[in-house]
């Protein structure tokens, strides 16, 4: 019993600190998508000429905010379900519940995962992005065409983050259903700040 | 034998399984068992594709949006202008916080944020007046869902990419439709105020006043304007729109309102990607589900089914709508459509209903559900902001509920409500 | 025995589908119903090249239809077939994609997806690429500089929006109809069939010029692996049906296009069709698209030149069989 618990604080310890570098890198992001689409619509409009690689620019920042800022929201308790039986349910049964619901989540997670490493590494991933270049030196000289696996990686990046979270919500149910003082979402994380498209 | 998905779903779902996993598990599982597993490749393919989208993009931009008008005291302006126009009448808080949410609506694409913004101010600006705690409450959660009807709104943003439709479309066919809702509202206000004896708000404002209120309200107020203009006028696409709406909010509220520091920007940032995370990977999820929906033919089976019950198609929308009021009673609005468009969405059109109208119809009934008892989302938030419980809020806005069930009956029966403006502007046929 | 899982992108009104009907009615009954063919139209299992090519090449679809910009990503050098005003009409772009410079596709595309990926045969989807826009008739390079021209994001296209001093302008297509509406852009390249399947003259895209810049070649990609795991005899069958399809995809735009430019004109479309003279204007305005792909695409001189020695074969060969012909 002291072993759980030992497994559950440095992993909560290292989920807290990635996961608050991942919400630094997506609130980047978020600001990159709004400020090369509103370039974008500058160029077009005001001097008349669109740049080709806003669009996907965009897309790549939205794709790599989903993957890092999602686990924090599921560490929250921020995606959307039904719980009108878990309330309904006495503590008990409904921490069995809740244990199962995560289970079931981790094997979506880690089966998405394996999909998502071989189609990352696959031949859709050797595709080149239309617009994206990398500078290779200094002066501009060169640039290097990114591939579209730099945009794929963030979903298996994102479903990493979000199996570590799930191991921690599974750890942290097991140890209540042992009796256990631990909460079944970290205290940490209690402002959830998440309200969903309504 | 893989249309059990849908059953295996549901009862993922009513588990209490987040959505977004259930929309991957129940067709995983029904895949794996029926010998299917490359298509398992489909399911990740689309959850991944779904979400790279640049029209989807919309969605982050309108929250940022959202939580900019939030902090940025833009919301005491526009409550400061309603009260201009309509405090003096009898019941003129409550005509005030309809109309404050039609303004609001104009801003923002989210029941939620409408109730939040609008209720924390306005609930104890009501009670201090002498109306009951629950009263306002409920006035505040029934008002807020003309938020995601009026444009800009998430949830067509969401049907629209879903389905494949124009979001222009389907924002201009939200204006009128809201505005019934509001004036509903006010009708059903106005006959309690008088049976009541509602308190009226303030004085009758000069109209000197009603001009510096105005003034003050301007900024703000000019947002749909501008969303709307701007896209009428091809200065931008709707994606684009979007996000000018964000960072012309971040402009009023950091140096012409001045009421929001830079040091707070990454939080507003932050707040905005979280939610659009979650929401994204449930729109990936759709299309994971919806690929399952179509190779399983379930909207085949669907309409045959339907049309075993009747083959009026006025009585099939009744019948919709009101399966659609049952859904949102138990499910937010943004899953609904992720899940329910694909299925029924081709079986309307298919009778000859107009995609745009369908859409219209799909959108208003599960926003009213909202704010529905049991599970409706604007009620839990406005039980939190007014510190009222839930049951009783749900028994106060019956009244309410009952003329906005009346504004979905009218939209799904007079098809001009809905439809004029898109056709007019030549947005839809 | 065999099932094909052949996806197309399009929809059920698309040239693509009617080839798919061909090639599943030839290969079923060829096989005595040992092939089955199933057909998934739209984006029902993966929705642009990138996605539909990988599953083609790990086993979750067996035959897919990209364009060539669509496959570009992978193959770059498939955008031969994009540069402007190479193949002068159907006759010759229909003699050189049923000839070797196909099978020379199919080798380098074989070789660089890691025998994986198998070009069955080139077809056509739409046509032929036209200008067309809201703003005015365009008889001549100059016509068009100055508007705002959708492109997809790619550089070929707009490469060749710039050399004649457009202004190339990213659009996706689900937006494409509002933004013509509301002048965000002003003009598109696309075959007749999709402007009226789009509706685009409702948005105002009324003035068309025949300037036949691109033929809109389209790469029927087959699963090497299932195709080789075939018997020789099966394999075969799946050839011809292959060829058939060519021949379908050949004819269909053609029969299409008449009722669309009737559709066109009903609509208040204009239709202009270029002299000779600016004909040859427009192609050496596009001059610096060549010099883009040839200077820009790995092994891009090599293919440029066999594709023009290709096309130059091909004409040699209908002259000769037209001064035959005409006598
Ligand atoms: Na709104
Ligand atoms: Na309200």
């Amino acid at each position: 019993m002291i072993r759980i618990d030992g497994v559950i604080r440095p992993l909560s310890w290292i989920n807290e600190r990635v996961l608050k570098a991942g919400r630094a890198v997506g609130i980047a992001a978020v600001a990159v998508m709004v400020a090369v689409t509103i370039l974008q619509v500058f160029c077009r409009y005001v001097l008349g000429s669109a740049l080709a690689w806003p669009d996907e620019a965009a897309r790549f920042c939205m794709l790599w905010m989903t993957g890092l800022m999602a686990p924090t929201a599921m560490r929250r308790g921020g995606f959307v379900a039904i719980d009108i039986l878990p309330t309904m349910l006495p503590a008990f049964a409904a921490r069995v519940l809740n244990l199962f619901l995560l289970l079931v989540s981790l094997v979506v997670l880690v089966v998405a995962l394996q999909i998502g490493w071989s189609e990352m590494t696959g031949l859709g991933g050797r595709f080149a992005s239309a617009s994206l270049y990398l500078p290779l030196n200094l002066e501009f000289s060169e640039w290097y065409r990114i591939p579209r696996s730099w945009m794929m990686a963030s979903l298996p990046v994102g479903l990493v983050l979000l199996i570590s979270v799930g191991v921690e919500l599974v750890l942290r149910n097991i140890a209540a259903l042992m009796g256990h003082d631990v909460s079944l979402l970290p205290e940490s994380e209690a402002e959830t700040g998440i309200q969903g498209v309504d | 034998m893989l249309v059990w998905f849908l059953p295996l779903f549901l009862v993922f779902l009513l588990i209490g399984l987040p959505v977004v996993f259930g929309m991957l598990a129940a067709p995983g599982l029904l895949l794996w068992l029926n010998g299917q597993e490359r298509d398992l490749t489909l399911l990740y393919r689309n959850l991944y594709n779904g979400m790279d989208s640049f029209p989807l993009m919309a969605i982050p931009f309108f929250m940022l949006a959202g939580e900019l008008m939030n902090r940025g005291g833009i919301t005491t302006r526009l409550v400061e202008f309603a009260q201009a126009l309509m405090g003096h009448f009898r019941g003129g808080l409550a005509h005030v916080n309809v109309l404050s949410s039609m303004l609001f609506a104009g801003l923002s694409g989210s029941a939620v944020a409408d109730t939040s913004a609008l209720g924390s101010m306005l609930i104890p600006a009501m009670e201090k007046q002498g109306y009951t705690r629950r009263f306002a409450a409920a006035i505040t959660a029934a008002s807020s869902v003309i938020g995601p009807i009026i444009p800009p709104s998430g949830i067509m943003i969401i049907y629209a990419y879903v389905m494949g439709e124009s979001v222009a479309a389907l924002f201009l066919a939200g204006i009128v439709p809201g505005a019934l809702v509001g004036i509903g509202l006010m009708i059903v206000v106005k006959l309690m105020a008088d049976k009541y004896d509602f308190p009226v708000a303030s004085k009758r404002y000069s109209w000197g006043e009603r001009g510096q209120a105005s003034l003050k309200a301007f900024f703000p107020l000019m947002t749909p304007v501008i969303i709307l203009g701007g896209i009428l006028l091809g200065v931008f696409t709707p994606t684009e729109a979007a996000a000018v709406a964000a960072v012309y909010a971040m402009f009023i509220s950091l140096f012409v309102l001045r009421t929001m520091r830079f040091a707070e920007l990454p939080d507003v940032l932050g707040r905005a990607g979280l939610t659009s995370a979650v929401v994204l990977l449930l729109v990936g999820a759709a299309m994971s589900f919806k690929t399952v929906v179509s190779l399983s033919q379930t909207p085949q089976m669907m309409a045959e089914f339907i049309l075993t019950l009747t083959e009026n198609p006025l009585l099939l929308l009744f019948l919709i709508n009101v399966l659609l009021f049952i859904v949102g009673m138990f499910l937010d609005a943004g899953p609904a459509i992720i899940i329910l468009a694909p299925i029924l969405g081709p079986v309307f059109t298919s009778m000859g209903v107009d995609s745009v109208h369908f859409a219209i119809i799909m959108c208003v009934n599960l926003t009213v559900g909202l704010a529905t008892p049991p599970m409706g989302l604007v009620l839990f938030v406005a039980s939190a902001v007014s510190g009222e419980r839930v049951t009783t809020i749900s028994r106060a806005i019956l009244p309410f509920l009952a003329v906005e069930i009346l504004v979905i009956f009218l939209i799904t029966y007079f098809p001009a409500i809905s439809m004029t403006i898109p056709r007019l502007t030549g947005f839809a046929n | 025995d065999y099932t094909i899982r052949a996806v197309a992108n399009s929809n059920e009104a698309d040239e693509d589908y009617d080839g798919l009907q061909v090639f599943k009615s030839y290969v079923e009954a060829a096989s005595n119903g040992a092939i089955e063919v199933e057909i998934y139209m739209g984006t029902q299992l993966c929705s642009n090249g990138a996605e539909c090519l990988q599953g083609v090449a790990d086993g979750s679809i067996d035959v897919y239809i990209s364009t060539s910009d669509g496959a570009s990503g992978l193959f770059p050098y498939l955008q031969v077939l994009d540069l402007p005003y190479i193949m002068a009409d159907d006759r010759v772009a229909e003699r050189v994609l049923t000839g070797d410079f196909t099978r020379q596709l199919r080798d380098m595309t074989l070789a660089d997806s890691g025998d994986t990926l198998r070009l069955m045969t080139i077809g056509n989807t739409g046509g032929w690429r036209n200008f067309a826009n809201t703003e005015r008739q365009i008889q001549t390079p100059e016509d068009i500089a100055g508007l705002k021209m959708r492109t997809v994001v790619s550089d070929l296209p707009q490469e060749l929006v710039r050399a004649l001093d457009a202004s190339p302008t990213p659009i996706p297509w689900p937006e494409l109809f509002t933004s013509l509406q509301t002048n965000v852009v002003e003009g598109t390249a696309n075959g007749i069939t999709d402007i009226m399947s789009m509706k685009f003259p409702e948005a105002g895209l009324t003035h068309l010029t025949l300037d036949g810049h691109a033929y809109m070649g389209a790469m029927w990609w087959m699963s090497n692996q299932k195709f080789m795991e075939m018997p020789e005899d099966m394999r075969m069958i799946v050839v011809d049906g292959f060829s058939h399809l060519q021949q379908a995809t050949f004819e269909s735009p053609k029969r299409k296009s008449i009722a669309a430019y009737e559709a066109f004109a009903e609509a208040g479309g204009e239709v202009y069709v270029p002299t000779p003279e600016e004909k040859q204007a427009f192609k050496e305005a596009a001059q610096p698209v060549y010099e883009w792909f040839t200077g820009s695409v790995d092994g891009g001189e090599e293919i440029l030149a066999d594709f023009r020695a290709a096309v130059e074969e091909a004409e040699q060969e209908l002259t000769a069989e037209r001064t035959r012909d005409i006598q």
